[in-house]
């Protein structure tokens, strides 16, 4: 599955993913903890990072679905009489998300899970790590496999009716979803089942 | 035990698949993404524990960079922004709409859309409506107010929970952890 | 005891008879199970590969229940109908080294073993390929090959040709013929099960005709054509 890292390479694919990850944490509790004036540094940081990488347009792109957002919360605050502070929150926002992209597109899925299973480690007597990463190998090969089953369902839906898809085909996915676990239950069975 | 993991697991992708539907009719005219009804059939169909794991695997995978909510957004980006509290609430929204669904004798319609609307919208709210309030810098009351524009979308997908809970009961009897 | 044994074996699935009193014992290199559809062919499959309990019976494959998974994932692996109900990763490479992963060979040389698999087979290029981008043919024969990495005695294939073109089914079967593993294959046309040395007939649930082909076939052929011409469609 496409993931949202960033295909072109760059100096920071090479740092390590605990690394990055514990700065962003340093980075987002300090956006807090300052003024507000200092997001527009802290937004700043990844902006810069991003146009001497090479990723500017591919980290912009992400914003997109930020934007009405902001544009919501600066508008109600306006209406209230608090504009800078609405400013400031936004602003506080936009670099929070901003940063966490460029990790997000700097690190790859197999560094990122490696961090996350060690972070789970502590779960093991719970959810063996070996299982927690079956689990996700799983999950990543049947996302396009339902997605690819709900397209066949509407297909066939348009091919018979003039109406919008409703709720059958929220059924028939999730029955599909339902099967599948159990053809998969006995798959993994088949081959030795889980440890 | 295969069978607790696999379907945790397709529940998780089916939360990412609803999302990628591009357009449901909801039945009011309003298309609206169907990720949250993923979130409640979690709840209803696989019960409390292993609804609330689907939804923790979801949101993990959606975490380390894959694009699996509705319009294709990931990463660690979005529990940076207002919508983050819906997020973190979903899985314990599926538990508590599990652990209601596992009281009932039987599966019902009415039922399950209390047990949608009780975890799917409440227990939701409850964790979207301060996340609104922390990251917009808006006092809790305005920030309810605020989010009160969704919640009619979101009793619609309740009733469609219902609806698909039911006829899965009823197509695969067994199943259905209730 | 080597061979698959079953003593006796009854399936009832939800109050419902599948199977009832089959009594075989298979050593054969090559056998074939024919059937209609629903007749419980890939039941009698799923039993020996233990997926399922016999509800009364015993089963037991070169000497071990199937129960016991250990000893069953060397003498035995099922390759499933539809291939999309068998792949468990979302990359080539990790699909077929899973196997022997599950056998206890460390994940580093599992990886390479299959990677050599792969570039035997003239696909070293499948390698990172994602599985879901795979046609239904090449899936299947993913299927088989992590199947064949684990090295089992037998294997089971559930009608493996259904689902194939005419090129991609006589490559399939001679690259079928040539293993050295015992077959037993499952298919509802009686061409595909020609060359076995054993042919299996079952009818709803119960063995109806075991023997060489020569003796199974002609009859099978014959009532099936009698059906398929009686004009009364009500068991489709
Ligand atoms: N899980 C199940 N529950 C109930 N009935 C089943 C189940 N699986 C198969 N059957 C029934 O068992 C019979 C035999 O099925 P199957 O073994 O798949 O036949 P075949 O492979 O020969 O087509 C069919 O009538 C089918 O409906
Ligand atoms: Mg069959």
């Amino acid at each position: 599955m496409l993931t949202l890292t960033s295909s072109r390479h760059t100096a920071l694919h090479d740092w390590s993913a605990g690394g990055k990850l514990a700065g962003l944490a340093v980075f987002s509790v300090a956006l807090f903890a300052l003024p507000g004036l200092w997001s527009l540094a802290g937004l700043g940081l990844p902006l810069a990072a991003t146009l001497a990488l090479g990723l500017f347009p591919e980290w912009l792109r992400l914003f997109r679905p930020l934007v009405w957002m902001g544009l919501v919360i600066l508008a109600w605050h306006g209406l209230t009489g608090t504009a800078p502070e609405g400013l400031t929150a936004v602003l506080r926002m936009f670099a929070a998300f901003g940063a966490a992209n460029l990790v997000t597109m700097t690190t790859r899925l197999t560094d990122m899970q490696a961090v996350f299973l060690w972070l789970a480690r502590p779960l093991a007597p719970v959810i063996p790590p070996a299982r927690l990463a079956l689990a996700m190998a799983l999950v990543i090969r049947f996302v396009p496999v339902l997605a690819l089953r709900a397209d066949q369902l509407s297909q066939a839906w348009r091919a018979r009716s003039p109406r919008r898809i409703g709720w059958p085909l929220v059924f028939a996915i999730t029955l599909a979803a339902l099967d599948d676990a159990e053809h998969v239950a006995e798959a993994l069975q088949a081959r030795g089942g889980t440890e | 035990m295969e069978r607790s993991l696999t379907r945790i697991a397709l529940f998780a992708a089916l939360i990412a698949a609803l999302g990628l539907i591009p357009k449901i009719d909801m039945g009011i005219g309003v298309p609206i993404t169907a990720q949250t009804l993923g979130v409640m059939l979690c709840g209803t169909i696989l019960g409390a524990r292993n609804g609330a794991l689907a939804v923790l695997l979801f949101l993990a995978l959606t975490a380390l960079g894959l694009p699996l909510l509705s319009g294709g957004r990931g990463g660690i980006g979005v529990f940076t922004s207002a919508s983050a509290g819906f997020l973190i609430g979903w899985p314990i929204a599926a538990f508590v709409t599990g652990a209601l669904m596992g009281w009932m004798k039987e599966v019902s319609t009415a039922g399950t859309f209390n047990a949608a609307v009780a975890g799917g919208i409440g227990v939701v709210y409850l964790f979207g409506v301060p996340g609104i309030a922390l990251v917009a810098g808006k006092p809790l009351v305005e920030a309810f107010w605020g989010s009160m524009v969704f919640v009619p979308g979101d009793v619609v997908k309740a009733g469609i929970c219902a609806l698909v809970t039911v006829a899965v009961a009823r197509a695969r009897p067994g199943l259905v952890q209730a | 005891m080597s061979g698959i044994h079953l003593n006796d074996v009854s399936l009832s699935l939800q109050g419902k008879p599948i199977l009832t009193g089959i009594d075989l014992h298979l050593t054969e290199a090559r056998i074939g199970l024919i059937g209609r559809n629903g007749s419980g062919k890939t039941s009698l499959l799923r039993l020996m590969a233990g997926l399922v309990a016999p509800t009364s019976g015993r089963v037991t494959v070169e000497g071990a229940s199937p129960t016991d998974r250990k000893a069953l994932l060397r003498s035995l692996g099922i390759l499933f109908q539809n291939p999309d109900h068998q792949i468990l990763f979302p990359t080539v490479i990790e699909e077929l080294s899973f196997g022997l992963i599950q056998q206890g060979v460390p994940k580093a040389q599992a990886q390479a073993r299959a990677r050599d698999a792969l570039t035997a087979e003239g696909r070293a290029h499948w390698e990172k390929a994602a599985t879901h981008t795979l046609s239904q043919g090449q899936r299947q024969y993913l299927c088989l090959l992590a199947l064949l990495l684990m090295a089992p005695r037998w294997l089971l294939l559930d009608e493996p040709f259904a689902a194939l073109d005419l090129p991609t089914e006589a490559r399939l079967r001679r690259r079928l013929d040539a293993l050295p593993q015992r077959l037993i294959t499952i298919s509802h046309a009686p061409a595909a099960v020609e060359r076995c040395d054993r042919v299996l007939w079952l009818e709803q649930g119960r063995i109806r005709a075991d023997g060489p082909p020569a003796q199974v076939l002609p009859e099978f052929r014959a009532q099936m054509a009698r059906i398929g011409e009686a004009d009364a469609d009500t068991d489709l």
